[in-house]
């Protein structure tokens, strides 16, 4: 227990010095920085035209309701905050290490490789726009639905956020492990990038089937569905139990794919 | 003490071929012929704790595939190794926090911030005290001679500074075992030097058991004192470096470009000729007569550019099989 502990708060004074690490190289080049975060705002905006559309049209998906809605669309935008801070960035460059041998160095260190590789870079700009506009539009829809704000329900929503970070990290890590066998999985990496694409609307939009497969076999609906659900009432028992099970055995999964991949890996000449 | 034992290590790697041309490229899309290239053959050899090595060889020959299966990063195909008492290519902490590797053409400093916030974040990988660190860092810093561009970012370093960098980086957590891969490419004559003086240094004060890898003859000469050259994959010399000079002592190569043309039979008097067009030579000299010549060669011939360059490692594994050195 002592040892666990111990190598956990090396890895938190590790990652900490990404964070710091990346700050300082981010603010070297503020006009990269400022423009970053200036494109995030106009895609925010092309994504905010859906919520428009909802208000304007009364649309109601089932017996969900603009402001509910408004929940969902909030908590994929937050997600997609997320994702493009704290992963994004690290995935895409996975398929470069494996190519050029970059893997080497980083290899040799005593600390995780998939800590490293995965978990290295923190993009600080590009999630404030998106993490900004995702609290508001969730704080909107949690007020106009009357959900009453209690430690219980913020507790239980930043759960299921939690659950949805480590699932967006298991799922979208896949094409990049990918890359070890075939080198480039740009095309699979796009499919992946439609599918979390898809999660902008709440589930029950989709069939039962794409149900089904979206939340048991590759949980994507679990990254945005389950958060408002639960502050909602709508997540049965089960469900519940599935959200917290699914990262879970994603990230086991996802640890041996990695592990096998690593195996396989087989250096670049020089 | 040994620090490394390595018996019958092999190295297969797959790949294919492709035709030019877009039909070879659709036939390619359904079919690929898988080849195998043998790139380590059955070598064997052992490295006492403090020893300096150098691991000769030409491109491709399987040195930094070797390098790479000793230090973990590649998993050997067949064969035994144990590196400080660790089977490599099981990747255990506790022997990746024992050794460090330096590749000349790699990097593992971040480019847009300073060496030092790099240096800093191993540190924190190595698990180094505070004290220890600041001690190791202010050693390194000076014997290197870089304090003044610690802080500047990695981008705006020289090659030169970039690589002393890059050796502090890999030294703050003292390993007893570093790996170096063509450590001075690239670099200018001086940083050669100076890179070598260090090396020097550093292991006859840490007994820090060094292996190194070129394809330079010059970079090893003043470091080694054992060479293991390997070619075509296998071990081909397990030796004194004196008898590796020797191979290579005899004679250099005098290459040079003429305002005016030479007739090539003028040349012969002064070294072999190994190529003459009349406007460029290539000349191999003895090396006891070498400044003579080459005196000689600018006074009676219209010499524009005169370089003289040690004979390439290439020749000098010609002239160990030619001489039936064993292994």
């Amino acid at each position: 227990m002592k040892a666990w502990h111990g190598t956990m708060k090396s890895y938190l004074q590790i990652y900490l010095r990404f964070i710091k690490n990346c700050f300082i190289a981010q603010m070297e080049y503020r006009t990269n920085f400022i423009l970053g975060i200036a494109v995030e705002i106009a895609y925010l905006f092309s994504k905010l035209l859906y919520v428009v559309v909802v208000y304007e049209t009364d649309l109601h998906i089932g017996d969900i309701t603009p402001d509910g809605i408004l929940m969902f669309v909030g908590t994929y935008t937050m997600m997609t905050g997320l994702y493009a801070g704290l992963f994004f960035t690290n995935f895409v460059r996975i398929s470069d290490y494996v190519r050029t041998g970059e893997l080497d160095l980083l290899m040799v260190k005593p600390v995780s490789l998939q800590f490293i590789v995965s978990l290295r870079y923190i993009d600080l700009g590009m999630p404030i726009p998106n993490l900004a506009a995702g609290i508001t539009m969730v704080a909107i829809g949690w007020h106009a639905l009357g959900i009453p704000v209690t430690f219980y329900h913020i507790a239980i929503f930043v759960f299921y956020l939690l659950s949805a970070l480590l699932i967006t990290y298991g799922l979208m890590i896949i094409p990049s492990i990918l890359s070890f066998w075939f080198v480039n999985t740009g095309g699979l990496a796009g499919i992946f990038y439609a599918i979390w694409d898809a999660n902008n609307m709440p589930m029950p939009i989709y069939s039962r089937l794409i149900q089904r497969i979206g939340v048991y076999v590759l949980p994507f609906l679990v990254i945005t569905n389950f958060a408002p659900m639960t502050v909602m009432g709508r997540l049965d028992g089960g469900l519940m139990v599935w959200g917290v099970l699914a990262p879970v055995l994603l990230l086991a999964a996802v640890r041996q794919m990695w592990k096998q991949a690593i195996k396989n890996y087989s250096s670049a000449s020089g | 003490m040994e620090a490394i034992r390595v018996e019958g290590l092999t190295k297969d790697f797959t790949y294919y071929t492709k035709e030019v041309g877009v039909l070879n490229s659709l036939k390619n899309l359904v079919y690929r012929k898988t080849l195998t290239k043998h790139a380590v053959r059955d070598i064997s050899f052992s490295i006492g704790q403090g020893e300096m090595v150098a691991f000769l060889g030409p491109n491709g020959a399987g040195k930094t595939t070797t390098l790479k299966m000793l230090s973990g990063i590649l998993h050997p195909t067949g064969g035994h190794l144990s590196v400080l008492g660790y089977k490599p290519y099981e990747r255990k902490k506790e022997f990746k926090k024992r050794f460090a590797i330096v590749m000349g053409q790699k990097s593992q400093l971040w480019a847009d911030l300073p060496a030092a916030e790099s240096i800093l974040l191993n540190r924190y990988i190595y698990q180094v005290e505070e004290q220890a660190y600041r001690r190791t860092l202010d050693e390194l810093v000076e014997l290197l001679d870089v304090s003044h561009v610690l802080n500047v970012q990695v981008r705006r370093l020289s090659l030169g500074e970039r690589m002393k960098m890059e050796l502090i980086a890999a030294l703050i957590h003292k390993p007893e075992l570093l790996f170096l891969d063509e450590p001075t490419i690239g670099l200018d004559v001086v940083t050669q030097k100076r890179v070598r003086e260090f090396l020097a240094y550093y292991n006859e004060h840490h007994r820090t058991t060094i292996i190194l890898t070129s394809h330079y003859m010059k970079d090893i000469q003043d470091l080694c004192q054992r060479a293991l050259i390997i070619n075509d994959g296998r071990l081909v010399y397990d030796g004194s470096l004196n008898q590796v000079n020797g191979a290579s002592a005899g004679s250099k190569i005098v290459k040079l470009k003429f305002a005016d043309y030479v007739d090539p039979d003028g040349l012969g008097a002064f070294g072999t000729v190994r190529q003459s067009d009349g406007y460029q030579a290539t000349l191999e000299i003895a090396k006891g007569q070498i400044n003579a010549i080459s005196r000689e060669l600018l006074e009676l011939f219209p010499v524009e550019d005169i370089t003289i360059e040690e004979k390439p490692i290439e020749e000098v594994i010609v002239s160990l099989y030619d001489r039936k050195i064993p292994v």
